[in-house]
């Protein structure tokens, strides 16, 4: 946890933050449209007695009490999905919709790729790319429990993914992973600023080259699950003179507004339309989101 | 990437060959009773034994791993449908579909073969659980026999 003290300044109540972080998360899936619908799921789970909640701000997401998903039978029947309830967001800010090209740059193990195949109700151009076989693996099954029939998986390396022009793409960027550490605190170990520096390189090079890949007005959606400024509004900032920032705020989810200066770099107060999202606010896991419009 | 960027679709994917939507529809229609319209908005493509169901006529010019679905793989014996392809099309399903029971349904899941009445031509057959598809089964003289994916299967629990 001391690592997360150099966020004391821009976290708001960062005493109730501290708190959260020890708490477990809780337990969310997604309803996937593509084969049942949250009628027929929720009376499933009601027959069987199983206690859940809807999330307030998204109607296909579910949370558990004291279930594990991954044993109901609705899992094998690719009914849901266990998704993190903040790992939702990044899709919906999308947007992608039936018919369109779409990009997944950095897509297993595949729960925002499927989310989007869902929105896309099975049509148009879904591509999943992921540069490691061993996570392909995981993206691949998921692809199908899911019924994704319009997900195309592809293995290059992101920084360097052929020419093409596509209506949106989602950079859900490799990262320190600071936000997932409710799920396992360990995470913040192998946190610090050199490590991030390290992936801003990477993080930068994803996004540049996902603006390359996108038509003129079509989006961008940067997001990943950590706190560093150096991971979020500093590679945002590295495409500005590219894109439009779009505010990003989601009704029923509190937000916090991107910072507009970190550690003696000014981002500008345009950086205030991406999202920080905070455990104490939504108790969710973290995450940080920029919604793009190439010029 | 530049000489990637300038090889044609065919030759990157030239182990994806497009075939003939029709041909699909009647083989689902034949064993299934499935309506064509099940299959309309998807294209087909054959990689080796197996039919990838994509939601696009054109594959995108990059090399894929994959295409979509595996719905099907022919073999020297009857073809036979992926469970996730049941899970997804099964619903339109109006022949050799079994509804199972609680019994049924767990035995299925742990990977089981066990005898049942029904009324099934012998062959690959679709396995329900109250209303829902569970996946595919082998009917073969008075049994069946789950074909759910190894690595959906789980042990024999309540």
């Amino acid at each position: 946890m001391d690592h997360l003290d150099r966020y004391r300044r821009i976290i708001p109540d960062y005493p109730l933050f501290c708190e959260a972080m020890i708490q477990p998360l809780p337990v969310c899936v997604r309803i996937n449209s593509l084969k049942t619908s949250a009628d027929d799921l929720m009376s499933r789970l009601d027959k069987a007695r199983l206690s859940y909640r809807r999330l307030g701000w998204y109607r296909w997401g579910l949370r558990l009490n004291g279930i594990r998903p991954g044993l109901l039978i609705e899992h094998l029947m690719g009914h849901i999905h266990p998704q993190e309830e903040s790992s939702m967001i990044p899709p919906l800010v999308l947007d992608p919709q039936p018919g369109e090209k779409v990009l997944d740059l950095c897509a297993s193990p595949g729960s925002k790729t499927t989310q989007i195949a869902q929105m896309m109700e099975n049509d148009g151009i879904l591509v999943a790319n992921d540069p490691s076989p061993g996570r392909i693996v995981a993206l691949r099954a998921n692809c199908e429990r899911l019924g994704a029939a319009n997900v195309a998986v592809t293995r290059y390396d992101g920084r360097a993914f052929p020419r093409y022009e596509f209506d949106r793409i989602l950079v859900d960027a490799p990262c320190s992973g600071e936000g997932m550490a409710r799920k396992d605190l360990t995470v913040l170990k192998r946190c610090n600023l050199k490590r991030s520096m390290g992936l801003q390189r990477l993080q930068q090079a994803l996004l540049g080259r996902a603006v390359d890949l996108t038509r003129q007005g079509g989006v961008i959606v940067y997001s990943t699950c950590t706190y560093a400024p150096e991971e979020n509004e500093a590679v945002v900032e590295s495409v500005l003179d590219r894109v439009r920032l779009i505010d990003v705020d989601i009704p029923g989810l509190a937000r916090s507004r991107g910072l507009d200066a970190w550690d003696g770099n000014i981002f500008g107060e345009l950086m205030g339309r991406c999202a920080r999202y905070y455990p104490h606010h939504n108790d969710t896991g973290g995450f940080f989101v920029a919604k793009l419009i190439k010029r | 990437m530049i000489l990637e960027d300038s090889l044609s679709q065919s030759s990157l994917n030239a182990d994806f060959k497009l075939i003939d939507r029709d041909l699909i529809a009647d083989l689902w229609h034949s064993r299934f009773g499935m309506p064509p319209d099940a299959f309309q908005s998807f294209s087909f493509y054959r990689k080796a034994r197996m039919i990838w169901m994509f939601s696009e006529a054109m594959l995108p010019p990059f090399r894929l791993e994959t295409a979509g679905l595996r719905i099907m793989s022919m073999r020297k014996g009857p073809w036979k449908p992926t469970t996730y392809a049941l899970q997804l099309l099964g619903r339109y399903a109006t022949k050799n579909v079994v509804s199972l029971d609680e019994d049924g349904a767990r035995m299925f899941i742990a990977g089981g073969t066990f005898e049942i009445e029904a009324d099934l031509e012998e062959g690959y057959v679709i396995a329900t659980f109250e209303g829902q598809v569970l996946g595919c089964a082998l009917y073969s003289r008075g049994r069946l026999i789950s074909q759910l994916p190894k690595e959906r299967r789980r042990p024999d629990d309540p």
